[in-house]
């Protein structure tokens, strides 16, 4: 489908990302040690960086996309959604100290207040990507109520939850096409035909996988007899733990095996997220439509299971170099405890060790995902796209405004974000 | 080179334009090849955007509409770059606009420390002595549920406090007694509350609003009822102090700065976890030299003898009992015994308790 011409840029219907991986690296790498330097400051200008390298490299149909958002609107939205929240959390705060009824339930509306927040966050913050996304002279923008998608999106992980994950391919179908048909670029119209049931049918067999396990460790408590251990509990006394064996002959086991099956769980589900990952956004991508332009994604799970693979090869170098340091370090200190003047200022300093140790740690490793995972997913996911109907690229009308970057900032205040 | 080729959108449609752009002295004249005019862009209006490195894509400054030329041959982009103020190839101007950045973040981030290292603990200070008793009895009640649910290992069904049972009741009125003495000659402007709790820790602590839980572990390892009465004294002084409410103030204000303002960066809770504990543990230094002052002045003022502390002091400084945090929330206790020593000046003290009521203090967990 894709056709290049001599000076190598698709005309045809694909997309291309031409960034390189060498640049993308230091651009992070020099955005971890400046975050750390900076307690976490530096994060506006560097997720801007990031996403101007992310836009500005990928092509569709000849034409690179451009970011124009700035680090500054990223700051300013966080500051007026952190006076948004300051109230917020002094309410929550107060009714928590209040002994009443609402006092004692305000930690569960907390989470909810704060879960629907987040999804409107989620909502408003993509709606600031959008409209600082530039292709062809235009502007992508978004239309639809935040409020309304938040409470959608809520609704729908409760059901989520309640089927055991079963309405999930349904949520992702049903909250995409919300966001897909208020989804305008200039004023062509996006709308989402990926089908819920037709991801249900490919997953299904993962569901069963990961879910068998946790079935059959269930199954194994139910020869427990759970009045007697109700009452061995209940009783208390030093013995509890004879009594409860006493009482139910099979119970350490059924414990044991339940143990395992979770493990086994989780091992399979370590196993199986990029295949899931390929899934979705194969699924995603094939479902996108703007106008008479359709997209179709060919991506590889093989690709996929390649990117993580890089990840957890480059994670074990530098977990190995970050161990061979932590030990040096630790060696020196123990000299210092060992000849025994331990004072405060020691103690201050040990802490600080490991506390710079566990933000060098956490920062190399998120740094290390988003170099190869989350790269190697934006690239294959672009590089794997087929379009057709690209001629309505032609005649597309501007339209829409720029929309402030509240969204963004309290879904970082909130830590929902994305890219 | 004089005019080269380039791609033109208008900003208005999203129609592709081959143009040829001409470099006029006084700016750019994009032009269709069919000689139609695409617009004189001023060399002082033109700005350069994001684009792949092999394509030079310019805006223009104040434009309601995003119309963009993009040029793809390298020899005319520097052309243009030689002649255009806002349009920078090298970097140079980006390089500096962001050692700005980063000059500001790290004055930021030190100013930030300065407030979380000087500001914070000022601020508690200052607030604490305005906040009604009405308020700090409701943050004590907080804070107890917390500080119970975390202390309150149900061992063995037991009750958290101990002097419930009928074998306990003795040993509750010995410590109601030798309370009474201390806070008779305290007179806090709030009401004490004292329990013995099943702890194993020699430990005790002081929560805002007057609860004040001595661990049984205590008990065990005093020798004396002096040593015990001077541990609640010192604890009293942290309520007089009110160092509770003050250090609930100050955790806020500071999980406030770390946590919220800067952001969960990689998942920070950890770090702001590991933050507040170095930060507050200067903070308790001076907090305990001066319950050490108040709770020896306090015996002293109730006829008692002081140098119990000290001798309490001593033996549980070195105290290595997994979970007891006496060294990092105590350090330098030789230089507080010897302090405490110094300022026990009566005479002749009265016993807090008699030898009866002591032994019935020692059996006030034994319950269970």
């Amino acid at each position: 489908m894709t056709s290049l011409d001599a000076g190598g840029i698709a005309t045809g219907g694909g997309a291309r990302f031409l960034g390189q991986r060498r640049f993308y690296w230091r651009l992070l790498i020099r955005g971890a040690a400046l975050l750390m330097f900076t307690l976490g400051i530096y994060r506006f200008w560097l997720v801007t960086d990031v996403r101007r390298f992310l836009w500005s490299n990928t092509e569709i149909a000849g034409e690179a996309l451009e970011y124009t958002g700035t680090a500054l609107e990223l700051l300013l939205g966080f500051l007026v959604a952190i006076a948004l929240l300051i109230p917020i959390y002094t309410g929550f705060f107060l009714a928590a100290l209040d002994m009443g009824l609402f006092g004692k339930l305000s930690g569960i509306i907390a989470f909810a207040a704060l879960g629907v927040l987040g999804q409107y966050a989620i909502y408003r913050a993509r709606r600031y990507r959008l409209t600082r996304t530039i292709y062809r002279g235009l502007r992508f923008h978004q239309e639809g109520s935040a409020w309304g998608f938040a409470f959608r999106a809520m609704l729908w992980w409760i059901i989520t939850v309640l089927s055991f994950g079963l309405a999930y391919p349904f949520q992702l179908a049903s909250l995409e096409r919300y966001k897909m048909r208020n989804t305008f670029y200039g004023d062509l119209g996006g709308r989402f035909e990926g089908s819920g049931i037709a991801l249900l049918l490919r997953g299904f067999p993962m569901w069963v996988l990961l879910l068998a396990p946790l079935v059959l460790a269930v199954r194994g408590f139910f020869g427990v007899d759970w009045t007697a251990l109700a009452d061995a509990v209940a009783q208390g006394g030093d013995d509890v733990m004879s009594k409860i064996e006493g009482g139910n002959p099979g119970l350490g086991a059924a414990i044991v095996f339940a143990m395992l099956m979770a493990g086994a769980t989780i091992a399979l589900a370590a196993l199986l997220y990029p295949a899931f990952q390929a899934m979705i956004l194969r699924w995603w991508a094939s479902g996108l439509r703007f106008g008479g332009i359709e997209v179709r994604s060919v991506l590889r799970t093989r690709q996929v299971y390649g990117a993580y693979a890089r990840f957890v090869g480059y994670a074990m170098v530098f977990s190995i170099a970050m161990g061979a340091i932590g030990a040096f370090v630790l060696g020196v200190m123990g000299t210092a405890v060992s000849i025994g003047r331990v004072d405060t200022a020691d103690q201050i300093a040990t802490i600080l060790a490991l506390l710079i140790g566990y933000v060098v740690t956490a920062l190399g490793f998120s740094t290390i995902y988003r170099a190869t995972v989350l790269l190697s997913l934006w690239q294959l996911g672009m590089e794997s796209l087929q379009l057709s109907g690209l001629s309505a690229l032609e005649t597309v009308k501007a339209r829409g405004r720029p929309s402030s970057a509240l969204g963004e900032g309290l879904a970082d205040a909130l830590n929902v974000g994305g890219y | 080179m004089n005019s080269g080729a380039g791609i033109y959108f208008d900003g208005v449609t999203s129609t592709r334009r081959d143009v040829v752009v001409e470099l006029a002295p006084d700016g750019l004249q994009i032009s269709g090849h069919d000689g139609r005019s695409w617009g004189q862009w001023p060399y002082d209006e033109i700005e350069e955007l994001t684009a792949p490195d092999s394509i030079l894509r310019l805006g223009r400054r104040g434009s309601a509409t995003l119309e963009r030329l993009e040029i793809r041959d390298p020899a005319f982009a520097a052309a243009i770059d030689v002649r255009a103020a806002y349009v920078d190839r090298t970097g140079g101007t980006r390089r500096r606009e962001r050692m700005r950045v980063i000059a500001w973040s790290v004055g930021a981030t030190v100013s930030l420390l300065l407030v979380a290292w000087f500001g914070v603990p000022a601020i508690a200070a200052r607030v604490t002595p305005l906040l009604p008793v009405a308020l700090e009895l409701k943050l004590g009640d907080a804070v107890n549920m917390q500080v119970r649910g975390m202390l309150d290992t149900r061992n063995a069904g037991a009750a958290f406090e101990c002097g419930i049972a009928a074998v306990e009741i003795p040993g509750r009125a010995a410590l109601d007694k030798l309370v009474r003495r201390l806070e008779a000659a305290a007179a806090l402007s709030l009401p004490l509350r004292t329990n013995v709790v099943r702890r194993d820790e020699a430990n005790a602590l002081a929560l805002p609003g007057g609860q004040v839980y001595v661990f049984r572990g205590l008990i065990a390892r005093a020798d004396n009822a002096d040593e015990v009465a001077g541990v609640i004294a010192h604890e009293i002084g942290h309520v007089a102090h009110r160092d509770g409410t003050k250090a609930v103030l100050e955790g806020g204000g500071l999980s406030f700065l770390f946590g919220m303002l800067l952001g969960d960066f990689v998942g920070g809770g950890a770090v702001v976890f590991a933050a507040r504990s170095v930060l507050q543990s200067s903070y308790t230094r001076e907090a305990e030299t001066a319950a050490d002052a108040y709770g020896t002045d306090l015996i002293n003022k109730a006829g008692g003898d002081a140098r119990g502390l000290a001798s309490m002091l001593d033996k549980i400084g070195g105290a290595t009992e997994p979970g007891a945090k006496i060294l990092m929330d105590h350090p330098e206790t030789k230089a507080r015994v010897a302090a405490i020593s110094k300022a026990a000046t009566v005479v002749s003290p009265l016993p807090f308790l008699n030898a009866s009521e002591w032994a019935a203090l020692k059996n006030i967990c034994a319950g269970s």
